[in-house]
Formats: structure tokens, sequence, C-alpha cells
């Protein structure tokens, strides 16, 4: 019964420690997709400068590749890899363009663009650092979460006992 | 770094209004694969939802896709697929869009982590 009794107490505390890692975890990854969002937002208004430079459809899904575009490889990968508690991690990793493997998207809107664009896909590039960060902050939510719910299923059991 | 390199990274995939797939593809996430498939898709007002479904879907089949940026507003709209995937890998990040600013509470996973505080938003 003291066996018990103190079994409980421990999950107990497990419990509060995971609650408060989750409560944090979660801020952190509401402030990641906030701060994306600015970068996306500084991003928009570069996008629209750009289309009151080379007019309204320069800068539009037409200009993005189709099926029938030659095959091109993306600049920006992640790489994923289990940390010390076996939660799925990301890396990001840029190529540099060598117009062969690696081409720069932003020739698909002319080759003289506006320094405009270039800002803009800065900013994009920005808001993919801190949403590949999110990513990883709700990986580990969702681990963390997990080993909560079980925790519970545990302590019901030891309780009903 | 050097082990970068040697092994092919996973591609982040788009599903988004116009400004959030020209924006990430002009960011270099983009590619088109041997087999013309695309990791991207432009959603419009004219998308029908069993389009944006299937390709949701079939993102989630591929291999070689680690996470999915899908639009908040979108995900919302094909929210019983988005919510039935409970796996870590792929990663489905819900993102703001020019129209619809980010809300945590409609989030996929925020929701079912504050689920587990509060029994009556478990409904």
């Amino acid at each position: 019964m003291a066996a018990t009794v103190e079994h409980l107490d421990q999950i107990c505390t497990t419990l509060d420690k995971l609650t408060l890692d989750a409560l944090t975890l979660m801020q952190e990854e509401i402030d990641l997709k906030i701060n994306a969002e600015n970068a996306m937002i500084g991003g928009e208004t570069h996008l629209a400068k750009t289309r009151y430079i080379l007019g309204h459809n320069s800068v539009s899904n037409l200009q993005l590749p189709t099926e029938n575009s030659p095959e091109f490889n993306a600049l920006t990968v992640v790489h994923t890899n289990d940390d010390e508690y076996g939660v799925k991690q990301f890396d990001l990793e840029s190529h540099k363009p060598d117009n062969e493997t690696y081409l720069n998207p932003s020739k698909w809107f002319g080759y003289l663009v506006p320094h405009d664009l270039q800002f803009a896909q800065n900013l994009y590039r920005q808001a993919l650092q801190w949403l590949v960060q999110a990513a990883n902050v709700q990986n580990r939510l969702r681990e963390n979460c997990l080993q909560i719910k079980q925790l519970k299923e545990l302590k019901q059991e030891l309780s009903s006992n | 770094m050097a082990l970068h390199s040697a092994v092919k990274g996973k591609l982040i995939s788009v599903i988004g209004d116009e400004d959030t797939c020209v924006g990430f593809l002009l960011g270099g996430v983009g590619e088109m694969n041997k087999n013309r498939h695309p990791n991207f898709m432009v959603v419009d007002k004219n998308t029908a939802i069993s389009e944006i479904e299937d390709c949701f879907k079939r993102f989630l089949k591929r291999d070689d896709i680690d996470i999915i940026l899908i639009n908040q507003n979108i995900a919302e709209i094909i929210r019983h697929v988005v919510d039935s995937h409970s796996s870590p890998l792929p990663a489905i990040l819900e993102i703001p869009s020019k129209d619809h600013p980010y809300d945590s509470a409609k989030d996929s996973i925020l929701r079912r982590a504050r689920g587990m505080f509060n029994p009556d938003d478990m409904a």
C-alpha cells in the first residue's frame, strides 16, 4: 500500500513537470509562428512592390513551374534526426544556386528582377527558419502530450487498485 | 555539415494561396521530381475540396517529404483529414496567410495539447 502511494506521488510530480513543459512548449510554438508570420507579412509587402514595378501578373502562380517544366531540385531541404529522447528534430540545409542542379527561383520571374523580389526571398527564407524551429517544438510537444496521456492512464490504474 | 552533403535531405511541401506558394518557392522549397510531381499546390477560390484532400493525402504518402506547410484557413477546410494524422513524420505545420492571421485556437496540435488540461475542449 505504501509503495503504491509512493508510486502515485512520483507520477504526480512527473505529471506536474510535464504539464509545465507542455505549457512552455505551447507558448514557444506560438511565438515562433508569430515570428514566421511577421517575416511572411514583410515578404508579401515586397512581393506587392515587385508586382507594382513589373506588372500585376508578373509575380503570380503563372510563373511557377508546372508539370511540363524541366526537373529541378529544391534549394532548401531538411535533415531529420532523433534527439536524446528519440523525438524527430529537423535541421534546415540550403544549397547555393549553381545554375545546373540548383536554380535560383527568382529567375522564374525574369533575369533583371527588382531588389524587392530579393528582399521578399530573404524574408521567406527567414520565415522558413522560424517554421522549422516551430516544427521541432511541435514534435517535442506531441511527445510530451503522449507521455502525459500514458502517465494519466497509469495513475488511474494505480488509483483504482 | 559533411554528413548533410552526403545524405539527400527531405523536402518541405506547401499547400497554400498564391502568395504563400510564390513566397516559399522563392525561398527555395520547390522541387519537380523525375515523375514530374511537384511538392506544392496553389489553392484558389475555384479549387475543389476533394483536390486539396487528394493532394494532402498524396504528400502524406510521399517518403521524400518531411514537413508539410499548409495555410490554416485551408487546413480548416480539410480539418478531418489533418486531425486524423498523428505521426510525427511528416510534420504538418499550420501557417498564417495574407487574409487569415495565425489563430492558435484552431491549430490541430495546440488544440490537442490544450485538451489535455481541459476536458471540455476535447469534445
